[in-house]
């Protein structure tokens, strides 16, 4: 299969998600506004912009919390592949909600005259080296900056064109993001606000997103004993037309089961890193979820004219369990069995 | 996902979590005392950047 840019396929699936993230964002949105408008009636103007600096704020470190525990409940449990699958957009989505919210602080300043320039802003507070009155903005403009680029990157085109390799470590930079907006808010609202929740909301959140790596992670580290013969489960337990994603040496490795015939594939596509194991068979063949690639489960072939190739394992059963060797054979290699 | 970046992955994000784990706390330990109940308004750290009004 080509190579070649794609653009982004939309189908109905993808509207539905778009459609409950932004209800789910307004929602969360105008709650904040509601209750807060509520509990404490805006004087003036710049109150009210307080109020939708919070709201925006909130909404944003929420999402980007979640997006960060997306990943690994993926990997806990396949129920959630749904999430992953239009992440990017849950991404995009963030960024902006993220922009207003830096919007409103600089409208804030600029509805009472109080505007300096950014540079001067950034570059001239006497309390970087402070740790306590650390210059807040500082962090979310970093923040703000990662997840854009993020966000500018996103589309498939820049997939392709920063290669698989350097997208995906470019993207690991939200990590990052996430920990300066941890900090901005630390060292910002929850120094002035002395409200027990706040510290509770973001100790948890970001203890919640740690615990779910350390739980993904060690789940993966049990199934991976590297040089032995990996028991993957009975063959029922393998959907039919669909895999179980196994780990071998830090490599994940996809094992489908297409009515009686069992195969282990490299989880990675050929095309762009995608998660094979998530995919289904289609037609007969393995099908990438990304962008449709299609391999033979019996050799990781791309069916002609199509050239691309995944390292298949060797797969046998014993007592009735199917059991998969973790040492990965050339890509191409004949190794799928018939029960 | 590559092993590569799983490798990267693994280094990354501990350390981040580590400094930010650390980070989080002493900000928790070292806030200031509460401001005592004065009837002042209590202000946002984007307030406080602003000059007082003129008397």
């Amino acid at each position: 299969m080509s190579a070649g840019f794609q653009a982004v396929q939309w189908n109905r699936k993808k509207i539905v998600y778009d459609a409950i993230l932004l209800g789910c964002v307004t929602l969360f949105i105008g709650t904040f506004m509601t209750v807060g408008a509520l509990r404490n009636p805006p004087a003036d103007a710049p109150t009210w912009i307080n109020l939708r600096i919070k709201a925006f704020g909130a909404c944003a470190f929420t999402m980007l919390t979640i997006i960060l525990m997306i990943g690994p409940l993926a990997r806990l449990s396949p129920r959630f592949l749904p999430l992953l699958y239009n992440r990017r957009h849950f991404g995009v989505l963030t960024f902006l909600v993220a922009l207003v919210h830096a919007y409103s602080v600089v409208d804030w300043f600029a509805v009472q005259g109080a505007m300096g320039d950014l540079m001067s802003e950034m570059t001239g507070s006497p309390d970087y080296g402070k740790f306590i009155g650390f210059p807040i903005k500082a962090l979310g403009l970093t923040g703000l900056t990662i997840m854009f680029l993020l966000a500018a990157t996103s589309h498939d085109f820049w997939l392709a064109f920063l290669t698989p390799r350097v997208w995906k470590a470019l993207h690991m930079a939200l990590y990052v993001a996430y920990g300066v907006l941890v900090m901005h808010v630390a060292l910002g609202l929850m120094q002035e606000d002395r409200r027990v929740f706040i510290p509770l909301l973001l100790g948890g959140s970001f203890a919640l997103v740690t615990a779910l790596h350390i739980a993904a992670a060690w789940r993966e580290r049990e199934s991976a004993q590297s040089g032995e013969w990996i028991a993957v489960g009975p063959p029922a337990s393998i959907p039919d037309k669909r895999a179980r994603i196994v780990t071998a040496g830090g490599e994940r490795i996809a094992v489908f089961r297409d009515g009686d015939q069992i195969g282990a594939l490299s989880n990675v596509c050929a095309h762009q890193n995608g998660p094979i194991g998530e995919g289904c068979i289609l037609n007969g063949l393995v099908t990438c979820p990304w962008h449709g690639y299609e391999y033979r489960l019996e050799d990781g072939c791309a069916p002609p004219p199509f050239t691309e190739k995944l390292a298949t394992y060797r797969v046998r059963i014993r007592d009735g369990i199917v059991e998969i060797d973790p040492n990965a054979l050339p890509p191409g290699t004949k190794a799928a069995i018939t029960l | 996902m590559t092993r590569g970046h799983r490798s990267f992955h693994r280094l990354l994000w501990p350390v981040l979590a580590l400094i930010v784990g650390l980070g989080f706390t002493m900000a928790l330990v070292l806030r200031p005392p509460p401001e005592p109940p004065a009837g002042v308004e209590s202000k946002t750290r984007v307030n406080a950047r602003m000059p007082e009004p003129a008397k």
